[in-house]
């Protein structure tokens, strides 16, 4: 493969590459802030300047400058090498790059660094980037030196309200314009635009808009310092006590890959980032995708119920196992959940099979808004798993509620908390006895007879087979909340009540409780792309 | 009354000649510091010794593995608790090996000067202790006196006593105050004679003499199998001084001797120590006159040394460096380094592994009583039951360093 | 100075030597596991190496090589003045198999490090004459230097006594006794979730 040296390593590229692209997909870092690897080059803010060596037989490019020389107290000509912002050079064949190698880099990354720094303001403490800010880290790897500038800096609007998601501070900008870029290319919004020039340069909105379209907090994302910050994770936790678990959003079919940062003391959830997929979702994902997260906490089952009244678990799992027993196989009816994991539905039908259950229906969530981008009408991570493991589609939802009603079927044992149909949110009450697990209140856990509560999806790992058929596993961020378990444990339980062999896993991925690297991101697993 | 063996057979009474087991538990009044010896005695003679050492092991090097580098400090204080600049220094020595950068001299003497009154404390500690548990109080308590004048110092210095975690990688975490030089300039010469007096009252004393002359002896070849550093080993024969074998700091450019003993048995431990004591305050002395009047304490590198409060409240810059350093800890470069200096009982040796980030990666610390201690069997084997109390006492065992 | 003892270990003992490096000016050698006691007994008996002062011997835990553990001796010479650090890796990732030879028959100061490096990691010394824990309590589990040993881990011999109101022994609960500079005006324990404080 085509290579060319960067300081004293070989680095292959593709035909195309730019120094910085090819450099950071073989790992080596180049400092950077407004390149990013799925926006267009730029090349504003020439931290990522790098030295070229001239082909053999010409002479390199050089500049003439003016340097202070203290002993003489005067300026002296000189020539120094021009150098090249390495986002926007082509790499040839051979080509020789000088990066740490170089003084005049480290001079010119210190020089860019000092004029970055010099009107930000000194928001450490209550800014939210700090502890994955990249002004914080490069200050300290290229430049650790004071400013020169005494005067006072220069002061501009702080917490511009942008829009419902985005809070944005024009001070701490450093005018890369990655947020301008997003949204022009990848969310098809050019609603963001620069104003002024110079020092006075900062972002703007559009006349009479607000930044609302549905991919905002990737703005907040690409943004490399802390001028824009989302209003849902504004001044919430700091980063540094945040871990981050490899998950899979499940929005919607699209199954973004994802990281989930929760904080291991109070095991709660702070917030999604997206992570780097280049078949599934690129380097992002939506704002639904983003703010999901907020239902691992909020209007959660977290005890079994028994007839409407809280209950333990084992006294729910006697009555589930009462009216099990006490139903002929021909009128219970399974429904599989399409926001539940593969290993989930497995064990759902493994019981079925178990109890000779034929009759098989689909819980979850209606359709919604679809896009062209990311986001998929299927609000379910699972449909296409269910269908792969029942081997066919599910029958309708409207059967199941005139056959409870007519009386062909007595029992319903689900998995998710509403039945899913085209029109709205799933049927009206549903006649008949139920056991449904279930993560949240619907209308399947309305009046149910037992109901025991499941655990999210963080809470478990799991896998999820997305619309385009690529099955890809979750790992578990936190403990199951309350009283939950993921439900492969709860109807492992009632197999075991009820005498059955306990479920096998289905075979695919990720079915291990412990954290293993998924495998199906491509190959960079730890890196985040902002 | 009549006897009550009168109608016994010789032949029927059974004395026991089996040796006794003796616990001189963990806690007891003779032997200082945490550690428990189970003794195999046949009448006064011990025929064996089972040291066990453990009561105060605390789990530093486990702790140093779950924070920064320059949270290592307050727990290398509570190794050797009574000469804890030495200990500091010489973890901050090791994590400078590793970052490859040097102090300036004003804080190099400074290190010195604070680093030999912890030894003087340490010795004093040693000595008196010893010279009490063989029933001389006096000269304890007046070595106590000394000691709480060097450790009036410390306190103007550091702020504390005893466990101070002064010493930061990069420097000291203050300049010297003002009234430094003067304050040592008096403790010294007062401590040296309050030592004469103390050394008087013992070394004529045929009772202290008999007790330790010829108790406990080690030959030199036995020390070195043993792992044995510092007075111990000195008193052995050897003369084995990190400080002048491998000098670190300024120790090349001042003036001192190192004591060395002829027989190895207790007595020579004892003067060993006092003679360093002496040696130490003639380095104090040396580097009194030494000491640059100004200049920076703290090397000028921003990624280890925190900056002023006033940068930090009102320049970004400030505020970075003073975040990075707190927050994610100095960072090491990735490796592996053994940095060694002569610590109370011996080499101090602390062995970092790191990994690049700011926590390090293994904090080993090599406590020369640990390998001490573990002579102690040898030492007590054959002796008497009474030679224990000497002979733990010169070894000068640590619980902290001990046991980590 | 080391490096002309490396070399001398090297035409001694070939084959055992599988690395070297000398980061920060230290020399390491590190050696085969199998061959661990011969290189030591040369660097102790040799009259070129003379190292006869074994400082410490320790191990570090690598849970994500294999093999996992490194068992580190440093040695010195005080007759030469050369000093060297020598490795030698044991065990799989699971921790089994973790043995190698000991060095009491050529230095007693290895009695007790190796003592406490099977305390601390479970390294297992043949021939040592006394394997047996040294920092711990004999009743005590696990290994706790292992990088897998959970740092919060208390195995107390006497079980914690249950207190009642534990927020009102000092340090106390947020409503009580003197502020002490403390401010604790939001701190919520799981106590006060069912609104009690």
């Amino acid at each position: 493969m085509a290579t060319f040296k960067l300081d004293d390593q070989d680095i292959e590229f593709l035909p195309g590459d730019t120094i910085l692209k090819a450099a950071h997909r073989a790992g080596v870092d180049i400092p950077h802030y407004c390149w990013h690897p799925g926006l267009s080059v730029a090349a504003n803010c020439r931290m990522c300047l790098v030295e070229l060596l001239p082909p053999p037989g010409r002479a390199a490019l050089k500049l003439d400058v003016l340097r202070w020389d203290p002993e003489q107290k005067s300026y002296i000509k000189e020539q120094k090498p021009k150098l090249v912002p390495a986002c926007q050079q082509s790499v040839g064949e051979g080509m020789q790059v000088l990066s740490q190698n170089s003084e005049h880099v480290q001079k010119a990354r210190a020089a860019v660094q000092e004029l970055l720094l010099l009107n930000h303001p000194v928001d450490c403490p209550i800014c939210d980037q700090a502890g994955e800010c990249r002004l914080q880290d490069y200050w300290l790897n290229h430049q650790h030196e004071k400013k020169r500038m005494r005067d006072e800096p220069v002061h501009k609007p702080k917490a511009v309200v942008f829009g419902p998601t985005i809070v944005y501070d024009a001070e701490r900008c450093i005018v890369c314009t990655r947020c301008v870029r997003f949204c022009e290319e990848v969310a098809k919004d050019p609603v963001l635009s620069l104003r002024e020039r110079g020092n006075q340069n900062e972002i703007v909105l559009a006349p009479g808009r607000q930044l609302d379209h549905d991919y905002t907090l990737m703005t907040e994302l690409v943004c490399p310092v802390g001028a824009l910050t989302a209003q849902d994770f504004r001044f919430k936790a700091r980063v540094w006590f945040l871990r981050s678990a490899r998950t899979v959003c499940v929005g919607c079919a699209t199954g973004c890959n994802a990281y989930t940062d929760y904080d291991p003391r109070n095991q709660q959830v702070y917030r999604h980032r997206p992570r780097e997929n280049p078949t599934v979702n690129g380097y992002w994902m939506c704002d639904a995708g983003m703010l999901d997260y907020q239902r691992i906490h909020h209007h959660r089952i977290l005890k079994a119920l028994v007839d409407g009244k809280s209950a333990s678990r084992s006294s729910a799992l006697d009555r589930a196992v009462a009216l099990l027993s006490g139903t002929p196989s021909g009128k219970i009816a399974g429904v599989l959940g399409a926001e539940y994991s593969q290993r989930d539905n497995a064990a759902l039908l493994w019981l079925g099979k178990q109890l000779g259950i034929e009759a098989w229906f689909e819980s979850g969530r209606p359709d919604g808004k679809a896009d062209d981008i990311l986001m998929h009408a299927d609000k379910n991570p699972n449909s296409a798993g269910v269908r792969r493991l029942l081997g066919s589609e599910p029958r309708p939802s409207s059967e199941l509620v005139q056959g409870l009603e007519a009386g062909s079927f007595e029992l319903v044992l689900a998995l998710g908390s509403s039945l899913k149909s085209k029109e709205g949110d799933g049927p009206a009450p549903i006649p008949g006895k139920r056991i449904v697990l279930s993560r949240h209140p619907g209308p399947l856990t309305e009046g149910a007879q037992v109901v025991l509560p499941a655990c999210s999806w963080v809470e478990a790992a799991g896998s999820y087979v997305n619309a385009q058929g690529v099955e890809q596993s979750s790992e578990a961020a936190i403990e199951p909340l309350g009283d939950s378990a993921a439900p492969f444990e709860l109807v492992g339980a009632l197999c075991a009540a009820l005498g059955h062999p306990p479920p096998e896993p289905p075979k695919g991925r990720g079915h291990r409780r412990e954290a293993s690297a998924p495998v199906n991101d491509s190959g960079n697993q730890g890196a985040s792309a902002s | 009354m009549e006897p009550l063996d009168l109608d016994l057979d010789a032949s029927e009474i059974e004395l026991e000649n089996e040796p006794m087991l003796l616990n001189i538990g963990p806690a007891h009044p003779a032997t200082h510091g945490t550690v428990r010896l189970v003794v195999e005695l046949s009448g006064e003679v011990i025929q064996r010794c089972d040291v066990q050492i453990g009561y105060l092991h605390r789990g530093f090097e486990k702790m140093c593995e779950r924070g920064n580098w320059t949270q290592v400090f307050p727990y290398v204080d509570r190794c050797n608790y009574v000469s804890p600049m030495l200990n500091n220094v010489g973890f901050a020595l090791a994590c400078e090996k590793m970052l490859g950068i040097v102090v300036p001299p004003r804080c190099q003497y400074y290190r010195m000067i604070l680093g030999e009154l912890a030894r003087i404390a340490d010795h004093l500690t040693a000595a008196g202790a010893m010279a009490m548990e063989l029933g001389a109080f006096t000269p304890f308590l007046w070595m106590m006196k000394v000691r709480e004048m060097i450790w009036d110092v410390f306190e103007e210095e550091t702020g504390a006593r005893l466990t101070h975690s002064f010493g930061r990688v990069g420097g000291m975490a203050r300049p010297p105050t003002e009234s430094f030089v003067e304050q040592v300039g008096q403790v010294v010469p007062h401590a040296i004679q309050v030592l004469g007096e103390a050394e008087r009252l013992l070394v004529t004393n045929r009772i202290f003499l008999d007790r330790l002359q010829g108790v406990g002896v080690m030959s030199a070849e036995d020390a070195i199998s043993l792992g044995w550093t510092g007075p111990t080993l000195r008193a052995s024969g050897v003369p084995y001084d990190v400080r002048k074998a491998h000098p670190y700091l300024r120790y090349g450019e001042v003036d001192f001797d190192v004591p060395v003993g002829e027989h190895g048995d207790c007595y020579d431990r004892f003067m060993v120590r006092i003679e360093e004591i002496r040696q130490s305050a003639r380095i104090i002395e040396q580097c009194l006159g030494l000491i640059p009047a100004d200049g920076p304490v703290n090397v000028d590198d921003p990624r280890v040394v925190l900056p002023d409060k006033q940068d930090v409240y009102t320049t970004i810059e400030g505020t970075i460096q003073h975040f990075k350093i707190v927050m994610e800890g100095i960072k090491i470069p990735a490796g592996e380094a053994y940095s060694y200096t002569e610590g109370g009982n011996g080499e101090l040796g602390f062995y970092l592994v790191s990994d690049g980030s700011g926590t390090p990666y293994r904090v080993r610390i090599r406590p020369p009583s640990f390998y001490v201690t573990s002579g102690l069997e040898k030492l007590v084997t054959g002796a008497m039951m009474a030679d224990v109390v000497p002979c733990f006492g010169s070894l000068n065992m640590i619980g902290g360093e001990c046991d980590h | 100075m080391a490096q002309a003892l490396i070399e001398h270990v090297k035409k001694h003992c070939p084959g055992a030597v599988l690395q070297t490096h000398s980061q920060f000016g230290d020399e390491t050698i590190v050696v085969d596991a199998e061959r661990w006691l011969e290189v030591a007994r040369l660097l102790r008996d040799d009259p070129e190496c003379d190292m006869a002062l074994l400082v410490d011997l320790t191990a570090v835990d690598y849970p994500e090589r294999e093999p996992r553990f490194e068992v580190v001796a440093h040695l010195v010479s005080l007759r030469l003045g050369h000093r060297l650090r020598m490795k030698a890796r044991v065990g799989d990732a699971e921790g089994r198999e973790v043995e190698i030879d000991s060095l009491t028959e050529l230095w007693a100061s290895a009695n007790w490090a190796e003592r406490e490096c099977f305390d601390m990691f479970g390294v297992r010394f043949r021939g040592h004459p006394d394997l047996r824990r040294i920092l711990m309590y004999p009743e005590f589990q696990g290994h706790p230097l292992r990088r897998d040993y959970p740092a919060n881990r208390a195995q107390p011999l006497v079980e914690y006594r249950q207190v009642e109101n534990i927020d009102k022994l000092p340090p106390f609960g947020p409503d009580e006794g003197m502020s002490f500079g403390r401010q604790t005006h939001d701190r919520r324990t799981s106590r006060d979730a069912d609104g009690e404080n």
